[in-house]
């Protein structure tokens, strides 16, 4: 087994102190991008990333068999998920990470770590396949985490206008339905500046309600 | 071919099941750095279980602090200690804060299982977690957020 070890780390505990002390963490921050698979979400992620998107691989563990429930006479009872993600520096000390989960309630068992801190979501839609996300939706609604749905325009065009797939999402008036594309960063930062848009807006609501 | 099974009390899990483990061309977390390492592995395999062989079967127990995208420092002067070559590698990408989604992804390591190691490291003190203090993000980091994004192009 050969770990890459760039040649100035030195492992190996006792020479880890003349090395200086590590430089100070950043504060992370992160936001979700969630959506069926193919709507554009690693296309999403990677047109906003510094890095080329990495993959995580979470199991499914015991836990979650039961929200996944795989069907009678099936042997199958672990599955192997990948989700990836990507990283912006905003500064020396702060650092936004964007999380691409699938959408479906089958992966909602690590929704819950996910949306711990999460500023908010933005859920990417495919017009030919919206139902692929309405558990996503739910999820976001119920937990009460800020989100946006994305409409992604594969090819400029859509199949359906975006006050049709509010109506077909059944979202509240508030949460904002956008159009945009992928593969363009300019257009996915556009996206998730409304998303920080909404998230700043339930924050400063938490923080008045508190004082 | 059969694996020990770590819960049975007649064949505690031992150290040294690892190496014969990682051996194989399917091997728990696979550390391969070659690059048709992409392709995902054969879903027939029954080797989903495996990565939690190195955390001697403990699949929950992860410190629910430990959130993927918390960072993670060497702690500074930190005595030596025997760890494992999972642990050892997760040490080495420590020296610059990194996040837990990194070292999992980076050692191709399950994400349980890195949690799981990484709060294991952190009571041997060998790691420093910087837990945030405040769960939800105040006004004043979203605005910087928000700043930031605004400057790229």
């Amino acid at each position: 087994m050969d770990y890459e070890q760039s040649p100035d780390r030195v492992v190996g505990t006792a020479a880890v102190g003349s090395g200086g002390p590590p430089k100070k963490a950043p504060v992370p921050v992160k936001i979700i991008v969630a959506g069926g698979f193919g709507v554009g979400k690693t296309t999403t992620v990677g047109a906003i990333s510094e890095i080329s998107p990495l993959t995580t691989e979470a199991e499914m563990t015991s836990a979650a068999v039961g929200i996944d429930n795989p069907g009678l006479g099936s042997t199958k009872t672990t599955t192997t998920i990948a989700m990836d993600f990507g990283v912006l520096t905003i500064d020396q000390t702060l650092k936004l990470y964007i999380f691409g989960t699938p959408g479906q309630t089958r992966f909602a068992f690590m929704w819950d770590d996910l949306i711990k801190g999460a500023l908010g979501a933005l859920v990417v839609v495919d017009t030919n396949r919206i139902d692929d996300c309405y558990p996503a939706v739910d999820y976001f609604e119920r937990a009460g985490l800020p989100f946006v749905v994305g409409v992604n325009t594969f090819n400029g065009q859509m199949s359906y206008s975006l006050d049709e797939v509010r109506w077909a999402l059944a979202i509240r008036e508030d949460v904002p339905v956008l159009a945009f594309d992928a593969r363009f960063r300019g257009s996915v930062r556009d996206a998730l500046l409304v998303v920080l848009d909404q998230a700043l807006d339930k924050a400063v609501r938490q923080k008045s309600s508190y004082s | 071919m059969t694996y020990p099974d770590p819960d049975d009390p007649a064949h505690p899990a031992r150290p040294s099941v690892r190496p014969f483990l990682q051996s194989g061309p399917l091997a728990a977390g696979g550390y391969r750095p070659a690059p048709q390492d992409e392709q995902p592995p054969a879903p027939e395999q029954s080797a989903a279980l495996r990565p939690f062989v190195i955390t001697s079967g403990r699949t929950n127990g992860a410190d629910p602090d430990i959130g993927m995208e918390t960072q993670v420092t060497v702690t500074p002067g930190a005595g030596p200690v025997r760890l494992s070559p999972e642990m050892r590698a997760i040490v080495g990408l420590c020296f610059e804060p990194v996040s837990v989604a990194e070292i999992s992804a980076r050692l191709r390591l399950h994400l349980g299982v890195t949690r799981i190691l990484v709060g294991d490291l952190r009571a041997a003190g060998q790691l420093d977690v910087h837990v945030l203090d405040n769960e939800t993000p105040d006004p004043e980091t979203i605005m910087r957020v928000i700043r930031g994004l605004r400057a790229i192009t």
